[in-house]
């Protein structure tokens, strides 16, 4: 600035306050467009959604849940199959160990039967009825991994000598009551989810480290407990 | 109605109108003390606005050439505005911190922020001397881009057309627009981010017109950082407001106009508002010892204008920030109403400094500019039919009572179609989230 | 500078005019008829040792610009300071000084960087390339100007229902036809003389340099609030005649320019960080909601 002839020091002003105003215009629509859920993320949900319903499938006919996510099977008179179902499972991920009670020991419906160590955590779980343990699944104690191949069959847990078996199982919910209650688990689940999950299921499968860890990776085990109902 | 008349909605119309003509009647009582006295005054106002449009602004303002702004700018514009910043305040605290708690107040400081606009905004009409021009910075009959009133005046009116915005969904749930209410909700929250950007704008921007006037106001108020202190006083100064307003519509309105829940949470939330009022006058108060050293202003302090700041400073910015604290501290809400008032009268002092008492301080008294007659009693009119306006709108509108069952069931639907969208899966799923209830085949993939 | 301003002023007026109602019905600009090229400031020197207080140049502002005519023979009213008034566009004041009574007129001083020129939100106020400061009648009268003026020379009708806002505008009429400054032509005793500013600064130094026992050696307007078109000089220090010792050299528009510059800024990042601040809030609402709402 001389001080000979003019000059504008607000020259630019205008051309700045015109570049706001298209810069707020495309900001929004930058903004609503991220904010959209990715394509990806839509794909991976359908395959997510195939999988999760795959969870709640039901077993036919002759197995009776408990709603802290354990089943019993009557086998002949007094002898009773009893495992956690494919949810639980699934709920926890990688199981290193189980830790049972010794054969010969009681066990009572609703009460603390046996317990899960996952990583250094261990998660207890209901038994389903009430009873003397007769033997336990010598497979299981191998690899406790496999607990996830035929839930229903052949990964039982334990079987048990139940001999109020007829007044247990009517505590226990099957057919179409049990699939009232899993609607309801899963509606539960659904309800916790984020859509981060999405990612994690890159192969459309299961985590290794469960859905629970997913839903908070510092108080999964809370959250499990909450469905073994354990609290 | 876009060429689908129906019989039906020519019935719903008529419905519409026989509705609008019995909200036009007046609601509760006529003949009370407030009424009494404020009906003159506004009469009388209306009567000395107009002699000032046909005589022009010296036939009623007193020595204008010596100080441009009287207090209808510096009152009304400047006070009013500052005032109005609870609405900017609330609706960060409830829109975009979503703080929950403080819902209830939101509309009443929105409403009360809105019409301050339109009212104190609107007088400068009657401080422009060629006020037929007000439109010229806004149609561009030549842009003033380098001029901070340019700036103030194009974020009045944006900030306007924001607030209006805020509110619309109150006033869509009065006239049961169901469509447009959901319309306008939805754009809540992107009015109420464009209006705080403008509000930090322009509230600063009031400050920032004093810039220009370095020897005509007092060392002790002139300072660079005028308008970071005006954006400051004004969050203070709104939630004041807020307070003063909240206490008094919870006391006067009728019972059948004012939710009970609402009623029973507001000393709870005049609680937070004192403490959130005393934190922030401890800030500015901070601020201004920061600014009065930087200055090195300190050996005026010992002047008649320095005494006069002194008590503002201390009398009016640093007791009532003690009184909020105090109220705050013992669960008290009489010492936060008192702190209030204290607070507003500060502010009013305060702005009222900048463009009258400390603007050409030197000039002997009788040269001094002292509103006219006239001119306080305009101002008061346009005050009061602010406060009869807002009276009617509250009277009608659910502003401080819950909004009909069905818009709350929009707002949860509208909720929980943002929660689904967030979660990716809820569409594809089919599944309402939550609290929606609604279960849906997930076998049929 | 790169952007002519007028240039983009208007087409931003036709942007936006095609908007706004009535945008077509803009009265046209009062175009000066402005020769091309770097045209430089005029101005004029205020010799007030010259300066006999005759009041002729009150007298020709008066008779150019169809203001009251003053009676000039009336001593009277060198009793008080007078200001510029609406009815008056220059006066000429008397001072007891310490070399006895001078005589300095006032009138707008025509910045180079005028406060009210950068206060006026239509430009009504406009700095000339030639240097005067005018005032347009697209002004809204919002006497934010009046505000700004370091000197405060604007001053407003408020008697009037139709006011106009009155200053001296250095005969900008008479300018375009080439002709000088009533005051400076009626002006008896030399005491005004009129040029580009960079003469006048030229001849004022001289002046002092030639006479230095008659001058102070400071030309008052070369530096004051960024220089000024018009220039004083005087025998005795500046406050004596009237005139503020503290305004600086800093131009006024230069006082609101940090405020000015962050606007676009503040516009800009400000509605950026309440939406990320309104995205995290939400996201936690959504998991207290679940947490809350289904266990």
């Amino acid at each position: 600035m001389e001080g000979f002839t003019y000059v504008d020091i607000f020259a630019t002003k205008g051309i700045e306050y015109l570049l706001v105003i298209s810069g707020l215009l495309f900001f929004t629509f930058f903004w609503r467009f991220l904010s959209r859920p990715a394509v990806a993320v839509y794909r991976e949900a359908e395959n997510v959604a195939s999988t999760i319903s795959d969870w709640f499938h039901l077993p036919v006919e002759g197995v009776y849940f408990h709603q802290g996510h354990s089943w019993a099977a009557p086998e002949d008179g007094e002898v009773v199959r009893v495992g956690m179902d494919d949810f639980a499972q699934k709920l926890v991920g990688k199981i290193d160990a189980i830790k049972f009670p010794n054969v010969g020991s009681q066990v009572a419906q609703g009460e603390k039967a046996w317990s899960l160590l996952v990583g250094s955590k261990s998660i207890d779980m209901l038994s389903p009825v009430d009873g003397k343990i007769l033997e336990i699944n010598e497979r299981l104690l191998n690899s406790p991994e496999s607990i996830n191949k035929d839930p229903y069959g052949q990964s039982w847990l334990m079987k048990v000598q139940a001999p109020k078996i007829s007044s247990n199982l009517k505590n226990l919910l099957s057919g179409s009551l049990a699939k009232k209650w899993m609607e309801g688990v899963r509606e539960n689940l659904l309800a916790r989810m984020n859509y981060n999950l999405g990612a994690v299921y890159q192969d459309g499968g299961v985590p290794v480290d469960g859905i629970a860890r997913n839903l908070d990776r510092e108080r999964w085990d809370e959250i499990v407990r909450e469905f073994f109902l354990i609290s | 109605m876009n060429g689908i008349t129906t019989t039906e909605e020519m019935h719903s119309l008529k419905d519409f109108l026989i509705f609008i003509r019995s909200e036009l009647k007046p609601k509760g009582k006529i003949l009370t003390p407030f009424n009494l006295i404020s009906a003159p005054i506004i009469l009388l106002g209306g009567v000395l606005i107009l002699y000032r449009f046909i005589m022009g602004m010296g036939a009623v303002v007193h020595n204008a050439s010596e100080y441009p702004w009287g207090i209808w700018i510096g009152f009304i514009v400047m006070v009013g505005v500052a005032f109005a910043g609870g609405a900017y305040v609330t609706a960060f605290i409830v829109y975009v911190l979503r703080g929950e708690k403080y819902h209830s107040i939101v509309r009443m400081a929105v409403l009360n922020g809105f019409l301050a606009y339109v009212f104190y905004a609107g007088a400068i009409l009657l401080d422009l001397g060629r006020w037929w021009n007000i439109v010229n910075p806004l149609i561009g009959n030549r842009f003033g881009v380098n001029s901070v009133l340019f700036l103030v005046a194009w974020h009045f009116l944006l900030y306007m057309i924001a607030q209006l915005v805020e509110i619309s969904p109150a006033f869509a749930e009065w006239l049961g627009l169901k469509r447009a209410r959901k319309f306008l909700a939805s754009l809540t929250l992107g009015a109420v981010i464009i209006g705080i950007t403008l509000s930090t704008l322009h509230q600063s921007g009031l400050g920032a017109l004093f810039l220009m006037a370095k020897w005509k106001i007092h060392p002790l108020w002139y300072t660079e950082f005028i308008p970071l202190l005006f954006f400051i006083s004004s969050i203070f100064a709104g939630l004041a407001v807020v307070i003063f307003i909240g206490t008094v519509s919870f006391r006067v309105f009728d019972k059948d106009r004012i939710d009970e829940e609402y009623r029973k949470s507001w000393d709870d939330i005049l609680i937070d508002l004192g403490k959130a009022c005393a934190i922030t006058m401890f800030v500015y108060f901070l601020l201004q010892v920061l600014i009065l050293v930087h200055g090195k202003n300190w050996a005026l302090l010992n002047t008649p204008m320095g005494y006069w700041y002194l008590t503002e400073l201390m009398g009016l910015l640093l007791l009532p920030a003690f009184l909020f604290g105090w109220g705050v501290k013992s669960g008290n809400p009489a010492p936060i109403r008192i702190a209030a008032v204290l607070t507003m009268i500060g502010v009013i002092i305060n702005r009222i400094d900048y463009s009258i008492i400390a603007f050409k301080w030197y000039l002997p008294f009788s040269e001094r500019y002292i509103p006219s007659w006239m001119e306080v009693v305009i101002t008061l009119a346009i005050v009061f039919t602010m406060v009869w306006v807002f009276r009617w709108i509250v009277n009608r509108v659910p502003i401080l009572r819950k909004p009909p069952q069905w818009a709350i069931e929009q707002e949860q639907e509208e909720e929980e179609e943002i929660e689904g969208r967030a979660m990716a899966l809820a569409p594809q799923l089919g599944l309402t989230m939550a609290d929606g209830g609604k279960t849906i085949d997930l076998h049929k993939k | 500078m790169g952007i002519d301003r007028r240039t983009f002023l208007k087409g931003l007026g036709a942007g936006i005019a095609g908007i706004a109602p009535g945008g077509s019905l803009l009265p046209g600009r009062v175009e000066a008829a402005e020769a091309p090229g770097n045209k430089e400031f005029m101005g004029v020197i205020v010799d007030t040792t010259r300066c006999v207080g005759c009041r002729s140049c009150e007298l020709a502002c008066a008779e150019a610009h169809n203001l009251p005519i003053p009676d000039i023979s009336d001593t009277s009213v060198f009793e008080k300071n007078r200001p510029t008034s609406e009815t008056q566009w220059e006066v000429v004041n008397r001072y007891q000084t310490e070399k006895g009574e001078i005589f300095a007129k006032r009138q707008c001083m025509h910045c180079n960087q005028p406060g009210c020129v950068s206060a006026c939100p239509v430009n009504a106020m406009e700095k000339r390339k030639e240097g005067p400061v005018t005032w347009d009648t697209n002004c809204m009268g919002c006497r934010y100007c009046m505000i700004s003026c370091p000197f405060d020379v604007p001053k407003f009708e408020h008697n009037s229902a139709t006011p106009k806002l009155q200053k001296c505008n250095l005969c900008w009429e008479r300018l375009k036809q080439g002709e000088k400054p009533a005051c400076v032509e009626a002006c008896p005793a030399e005491a005004l003389t009129f040029g580009t500013r960079r003469e006048l600064i030229e001849e004022a130094n001289t002046r002092i340099y030639k006479k230095p026992n008659e001058y102070i050696s400071h030309i008052f307007g070369e530096h004051e609030v960024g220089g000024t078109g018009y220039l004083y000089l005087s025998s005795v220090p500046f406050e004596q005649i009237g005139f503020r010792s503290d305004l600086g050299t800093t131009a006024y528009p230069e006082y609101t320019k940090g405020f000015l510059y962050s606007v676009p800024v503040v516009l800009l990042l400000w509605p950026a960080f309440l939406s990320g601040v309104s995205a995290i809030t939400k996201r936690k609402d959504n998991v207290r909601r679940k947490e809350g709402g289904k266990v």
